[in-house]
């Protein structure tokens, strides 16, 4: 019976629920897809590459299961504030506070379940996209790759219901406590007048002080380690609550406080909204700007791992390609691309020693990235006699890096001997040829350096002792960029799923409390109407006052991103490297929400006639 | 006497094409001069408030022709309504209508502000408003801080300040105990008789109505009869309540069509 009156009560609140639960459809999509790429076991044991991969999205996972925790616990105490009223009239009609508890973990893991159908569905055809993409970014066949995976559909259910049931429960115990009167006035309590904020300034002060604490350890994160770590999150969320709390609502007091442009139109009336809205929204408002924080550092995140990819590559390789004994068929891809530098050593291989010609490296030096200086350089010319000590040859730090430049597959195997052309002659051995070539822009030729490869695949299993063509790969730029090249591609996947997981469930918990508000609002507008003010002036204000509502998260989460990336120069070279794209993308979704939010509260509040 | 308000054969109908219609007010017509106090009562459901809305230009007309200030309103797209509503009419509605996220000078002010007034003329005309409707002391409380009296007194500022053609009231006492309705009438005459504030006012209550310049009475849908105050205030409430006994037997309610 309550049962029953309690599923027609959900179906009034559609709207609500629907909104509220996009956010938790996305992050089990989300969840899933990465469960299913970090699981898939057939898949992992295939592939050397995707196995880097694998780690990336687990991290997400956890990450993702984190915030989502926090999520189902809000969107659950928002659940329970649309029904309190309800509850308390069925209360009020003789019903046990027992059954409408009952009622109450039902309807929410009714809603995680099929939340849970639904999300399922999407993250199967998004784990099917995603890795078909990848599958063609890096060239590279998922054979063994199954979008249906049955332990991550284990996984998933498990932890959504898991959390669901203890986040229910949580508010079940707070629902045994409340009074019945508390419930049935519980709607009636939305428009407190906004209070006088107390120690405005000394809050003020603190939230910046507390944020400067958090941008400090963010910044210098590199130094600071494990102390940055747990500094910066913890200091950053509390200056971002103190601030908005303190903040928000003198802002807007000020700005009535300019009576020119309060008594000028509508004004009045939007910023009388926005005095209401925003201190009734601070706390809410400071967890979006967090959560933006989150989800736009996410994506930026994973944008710069990418482009790290290539310019990490070219910090450590000068030659874009490293070829041994290269035959008709190499030297005719290297004629095909605009090559700057090409030189051509020599090399004997016997039981004991690499052989070099001195003359030969004298005359050529190859460019290195000096270790101390940072800087691209030709090491100076090598003495004519060398010292050996403890049975290596004594060379320059530049030569040891030049060395490993010319010679990267064998260079460890053995000792390494720089010797005058007569001697090299004497030498046993068979010689090997090798020819470093560079150009202007690695990036440019991907698809020459993967040939190239392929070709010097044929070589290695006999210059290589043990080399195995099916699992090993050969010592070149194009096979180091590969495995980056697919874990930042992973990363940039996850890194962008990741921030729209929060992107939508932060816009779910904005767009849920703005619009749970909105049923107060159809009334005022209604009086406006009545009172001569035109259409469009009531669509403006509403426009403005929502802006100024997305307005504030958005330009301290994007601070928080703007500081935060910083953080990662400790894994990446550049990671400010075109932020602006992932900026833009995050703004045209946030952007995106606003004007979805405000077409949703224009057809509330201002329904046409 | 100039006429401000006149409603020629007026007629409105609800219900869609295909449900079934209600004729609400049918072909009523009736005029009202400058510096009238008209009160209209009737039934419930006999449709006094669907007249107001038409006359405030609130709700289309069905047929027929409304006429303010010589100002034919039927013809007018929705903006010139809205700046027609803005610039000559005042409301006072019986749940107050105030906007309670704005302070009562604010809500007060708006109707100027609407119509991008100077701040000085502004604050001077709320004050000035304001002191004569006794909540000059309150100004800047918000609504929910306020009695229902003090509410009401807001409303009819509000309604009042761009000095309005005319000043439209739907059951302005409704919500008002006995002393406060008083207090409100009086202040309504005062308006009225020094002002010259022209008033049409919808009141379900014979006290209200007795402080009235004329009453209309409306049955389903039609201008049933009208009466004019002739001695006292109190011989005329007696007057409006054996009208009302007399309407009241027979059968209230529209005419289905
Ligand atoms: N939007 C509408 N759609 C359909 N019928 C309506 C609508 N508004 C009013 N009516 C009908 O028109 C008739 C007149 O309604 P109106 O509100 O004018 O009555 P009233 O005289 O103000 O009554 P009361 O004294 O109870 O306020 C009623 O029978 C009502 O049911
Ligand atoms: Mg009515």
């Amino acid at each position: 019976m309550i049962l029953k009156l309690a599923l027609n009560g959900l179906k009034k609140k559609q709207r609500d629920y629907a909104i509220l639960f996009t956010g938790l459809i996305i992050s089990i999509a989300v969840f899933y897809m990465f469960l299913t790429l970090s699981l898939n076991k057939e898949f992992i044991l295939q592939n050397s590459v995707i196995n880097n991969i694998q780690l990336v999205f687990l991290v997400g996972t956890v990450m993702l299961s984190v915030i989502t925790f926090f999520y189902l616990f809000y969107t659950n105490s928002f659940l329970l504030s649309l029904r309190k009223k309800e509850y308390g009239l069925y209360e009020l009609i003789g019903a046990k506070k027992l059954q409408i508890r009952r009622v109450f973990q039902i309807e929410t893991m009714a809603i995680t379940g099929i939340s849970l159908i639904i999300g399922l569905i999407l993250g199967i055809i998004l784990s099917r996209v995603v890795s078909w993409v990848l599958m063609n970014q890096l060239n590279i066949g998922f054979i063994q790759f199954k979008v249906v995976y049955l332990p991550a559909v284990f996984w998933t259910v498990i932890y959504y219901l898991v959390t669901s049931f203890i986040t229910s429960s949580i508010h079940n115990l707070w629902l045994a406590k409340i009074s019945i009167i508390e419930l049935l006035r519980s709607e009636i309590q939305n428009d407190l007048l906004p209070e006088k904020p107390k120690n405005a300034a000394l809050m003020i002060f603190l939230g910046l002080f507390l944020l400067a604490i958090g941008y400090v350890a963010l910044y210098f994160m590199e130094t600071l380690r494990f102390i940055g770590l747990f500094t910066a999150p913890i200091a950053t969320t509390l200056g971002t609550y103190v601030l908005f709390v303190a903040l928000l609502p003198i802002i807007v007091r000020k700005w009535k406080r300019n009576k020119k442009v309060n008594f000028k139109g509508i004004n009045s009336f939007t910023s009388g909204q926005l005095n209401f809205r925003l201190s009734s929204l601070k706390w809410v408002l400071a967890t979006i700007a967090l959560l933006i924080a989150l989800s736009a550092g996410a994506i930026a995140g994973g944008f710069a791992f990418k482009n790290d990819a290539f310019t990490s590559i070219d910090e450590h390789w000068q030659y874009d390609a490293t070829l041994y004994n290269p035959g008709a068929a190499e030297m005719a891809v290297l004629d095909s691309i605009p090559v700057e530098e090409q030189l051509t050593y020599r090399m004997k291989l016997d039981d004991e020693f690499i052989y070099l010609v001195l003359d030969e490296l004298n005359a050529a030096p190859p460019l290195i990235r000096d270790m101390v200086t940072y800087e691209v350089v030709r090491p100076d010319p090598l003495p004519e006699e060398l010292e050996i000590e403890g049975g290596s040859q004594i060379v320059s730090d530049q030569w040891f890096t030049a060395l490993y430049a010319i010679n990267p597959a064998l260079g460890g195997t053995k000792s390494t001997r720089i010797v005058p052309l007569e001697e090299y002659e004497l030498a046993e051995g068979e010689e090997i040829s090798i020819v470093l070539a560079r150009t202007a822009d690695f990036s440019a030729h991907i698809e020459e350096w993967q040939k190239l490869d392929e070709l010097q695949m044929d070589i290695y299993p006999d210059l290589v002792t043990g080399f195995d063509p099916e699992t090993d790969s050969v010592a070149t730029k194009y096979a180091q960029f590969k495995t980056q090249y697919a874990i930042a591609s992973g990363t940039f996947f996850m890194g962008f799923f990741l921030g729209l997981a929060f992107l939508t469930m932060m816009a779910s918990i904005l767009m849920f409390k703005i619009l749970s508000g909105a049923n107060n609002d159809i009334r005022r507008y209604d009086s406006l109407r009545k009172l001569g003010v035109r259409r469009r002036v009531l669509e403006n204000s509403l426009s403005r006052e929502l802006f100024i509502v997305f307005l504030f998260p958005g330009i301290l989460g994007l601070l928080h991103v703007f500081v935060g990336m910083r953080m990662f120069t400790f894994i990446m070279d550049e990671p400010y490297y075109r932020l602006w794209v992932s900026i833009l993308i995050f703004l045209a979704i946030y952007g995106g929400y606003y004007f979805f939010t405000i077409h949703l509260y224009r057809k509330i509040v201002l329904p046409k006639q | 006497m100039k006429t401000i308000l006149q409603a020629n054969k007026i007629s409105k109908t609800y219900g869609k094409k295909g449900t079934a219609k209600y004729t609400a007010i049918n072909n009523l017509s009736f005029e009202m001069k400058e510096g009238e106090f008209i009160g209209i009562m009737g039934p419930s459901g006999s449709g006094k408030t669907t007249l107001l809305n038409m006359v405030a230009t609130l709700d289309p007309l069905t047929d027929g022709e409304i006429t303010i200030d010589g100002i034919s309103v039927s013809s007018m797209n929705e903006d010139q309504l809205s700046d027609f509503r803005s610039q000559n009419l005042g409301f006072i509605f019986q749940d107050f209508n105030l906007l309670e996220n704005m302070t009562v000078f604010e809500n007060i002010a708006l109707p100027l502000s609407l119509q991008n007034k100077k701040l000085d003329k502004i604050q001077s005309s709320v004050h000035q408003v304001a002191s004569l409707l006794g909540i000059g002391d309150i100004t800047e409380k918000y609504p929910a801080e306020l009695s229902g009296g003090q509410k009401q007194r807001t409303a009819i500022a509000r309604a009042l300040i761009h000095e309005p053609t005319l000043l439209l009231a739907d059951e302005p006492t409704g919500a008002l105990d006995s002393q406060n309705a008083a207090t409100l009438l009086d202040t309504l005459v005062d308006l009225n008789e020094e002002r010259k504030v022209s008033i049409l006012m919808v009141t379900h209550d014979p006290r209200s109505a007795s402080y009235c310049s004329r009453l209309l009475f409306i049955k389903d849908g039609k201008l049933d009869r009208e009466l004019f105050p002739s001695g006292t205030r109190d011989e005329f409430h007696q007057e409006i309540l054996a009208v009302l006994g007399d309407l009241d037997r027979i059968p209230l309610a529209g005419v289905r069509s």
